[in-house]
């Protein structure tokens, strides 16, 4: 890769010594023509021991002067291009530098400096639509995100009160009761999708800004005796070790999901009769269960990836761990050793 | 100059002893689907439900009449759920309101509940947690002092949390305590299972497809219940739901 600058200087150079080159002998030939025209006018005769002389004197001093010439040339030259180039592309480098510290996420429009030079103004103007055109795309891409799951509540909550009024019918077959409790079943899992999806779009729209200092010693505690019966239906055993007293500032209800998020994934993914470590040192938070293989890691944090009618789970729980992570700058890592998935959070 | 609701209510105070009077319930909510799932629930029950499908409406019905308990969503056509509610407040009628909103939200309700509100429901909800919340609501409003339910053999005192059968105490867990209460306000109905796990533990419940965990509870709750000398009123129906019959 060249820079703009040095390319044109490059040719100009290039041309300038071949057509000083070239002015050599001609300058020779015609400077030869008139030494003669004047000898031959004075009746000079000179031996050819003279004229080869005078014929070199003459090169030499032609490629002199013609050598110190262009290095003068080039020297202004450089010099003025330069100046000029600066002058001449600020609009650009200008253009280009805050384009260079625009960030989509941020959500700030670009604006451009005013220019005088046509193609520059053309170029700006250009590049303005461009950046407006995807600022705004974002934000309506986001904003439907927020809308599209907001007005699916309603709905839901009609069927969800229609199942509900449908139970209470009085000549219910067995059969009839279980297909309204399936129908039931798979509408919460709607309304869960439903949910996760609002709060992704809420925090992709930078809402939950608000942080306070939380115990994050003490959160764990309680959410940890919280999950502890849901454990105890596969007989599973959560073993805790956290440290005491330790503060982080965040958005309290943030974090709460965090925390039940990793939780629920341990408690999921493991077989019956299993055990959950939940440790908390310092900075660094670990949930660890037991497990078969590796999970695929560029996969796991990745919206819908683990989805599957095999896990009943939303397929967003790690994608919102990620996002609530990626918020606070916290490390969520995973990794699989000794027959254990440990995720680890990096506060 | 009463609305036909109003009138039975009127008429039926005379007949019926006070203490199980028709409560009076206005549904603002510009879903008529919902809200007439929801009238349809509650009616078996001691209530009557009005509706008011937009603002100017519910504004005029609660200009003109009392009710006992109030569902507002947030977001109705033609104004804003938050100025009903403040005039709501502002009138300093003993009424209970719950919010029943689209926006789960925790700054609404926080919101919500600072404005006056007494309780947020977030869309979708099951019914017989919304009849739990409304029967819990104006039971707190209109009771304040002395607030004891009384079923049969049992007597629940909400203040307490203290349960007794035949005067003796009922010594129960606080999810046990508060199963109880919600197939008390429920009775007669078939409460699913998926309703009762979300019940038992809110938030959590949320992320389970296994509900293993509310035998335990409603088999503890069962066997003291029998213990202390109480009919059997918890029933299985269906092989998986359960259904209060008094």
């Amino acid at each position: 890769m060249k820079k703009l600058l040095n390319f044109s200087l490059k040719r100009f150079i290039v041309y300038a010594s071949v057509v000083l080159a070239i002015s050599i002998p001609v300058y020779y030939f015609f400077l030869n023509k008139l030494w003669q025209y004047e000898l031959a006018e004075h009746d000079v005769i000179l031996t050819d021991k003279a004229v080869r002389e005078d014929s070199f004197l003459i090169i030499g001093t032609v490629t002199l002067l013609t050598v110190i010439f262009f290095f003068l040339l080039m020297g202004g030259l450089l010099l003025l291009n330069r100046s000029i180039s600066r002058r001449l592309w600020q609009p650009f480098y200008d253009s280009l530098s805050r384009i260079k510290d625009f960030d989509l996420n941020k959500q700030n429009t670009v604006s451009f400096g005013e220019t005088n030079i046509v193609e520059f103004a053309e170029l700006n103007k250009h590049l303005h639509k461009l950046i407006s055109g995807s600022v705004a795309a974002y934000k309506q891409q986001k904003e439907f995100a927020d809308n599209a799951s907001h007005e699916l509540q309603t709905p839901l909550a009609i069927v969800q009160s229609k199942l509900d009024l449908l139970l209470q019918s009085q000549s219910l077959t067995d059969e009839q009761y279980n297909i309204i409790e399936d129908a039931g079943r798979a509408l919460t899992r709607v309304g869960r999708i439903n949910k996760n999806l609002l709060l992704l779009a809420r925090i992709d729209n930078s809402q939950y800004m608000d942080t306070e200092r939380v115990d994050l010693s003490t959160l764990l505690d309680n959410t940890i005796s919280a999950f502890r019966e849901f454990a105890a239906t596969k007989q599973i055993i959560i073993k805790s070790d956290i440290a005491k007293d330790i503060e982080i500032s965040s958005n309290r209800g943030l974090l709460d999901i965090l925390v039940n998020n990793l939780l629920n994934n341990a408690i999921r993914h493991s077989a019956p009769d299993s055990m959950i470590e939940v440790t908390l040192s310092g900075k660094t938070l670990v949930f660890s269960n037991a497990g078969d293989e590796p999970l695929q890691y560029e996969q796991l944090f990745k919206r819908f990836s683990s989805a599957s009618s095999q896990t009943p789970g939303t397929g967003l729980g790690l994608a919102l761990v990620k996002q609530i992570a990626d918020r606070y700058n916290w490390q969520v890592n995973y990794t699989f050793a000794d027959n254990h998935h440990i995720f680890s959070l990096t506060l | 100059m009463f609305s036909m609701p109003y009138a039975i209510l009127v008429q039926n105070k005379t007949k019926i002893p006070c203490y199980i009077r028709l409560m009076k319930i206005l549904i603002i909510e510009d879903e008529a689907d919902l809200a007439q799932s929801i009238a349809a629930y509650l009616a078996d029950e001691n209530y009557i439900c009005e509706f008011a499908v937009n603002y100017s409406e519910a504004l005029q019905k609660i200009e003109t009449y009392r009710y006992d308990c109030i569902l507002l969503d947030l977001m109705i056509p033609g104004g804003s759920g938050w100025s009903i509610l403040k005039e709501l407040r502002a009138q300093q009628e003993q009424n209970g309101i719950i919010i029943i909103s689209a926006r789960n939200s925790i700054d609404d309700k926080v919101t919500g509940l600072q404005t006056g509100a007494d309780d947020y429901l977030a869309k979708p909800f099951h019914l017989p947690e919304l009849a739990a919340r409304i029967y819990s609501v104006i039971r707190r409003k209109q009771f304040a002092t002395t607030n004891i339910i009384e079923q049969n053999e049992i007597k629940i005192d909400l203040l307490a949390k203290q349960v007794t059968i035949h005067e003796q105490e009922v010594v129960l867990t606080k999810k046990e305590f508060s199963l109880l209460l919600y197939f008390v306000s429920n009775k007669n109905k078939v409460i699913s299972k998926s309703a009762i796990a979300e019940q038992l533990s809110g938030d959590i419940a949320d992320m389970f497809d296994n509900y293993d965990f509310i035998y335990t509870h409603i088999k503890n709750l069962k066997r003291k219940l029998l213990d202390a000398g109480y009919g059997n009123y918890l029933k299985t129906i269906y092989g998986t739901g359960y259904k209060w019959v008094v």
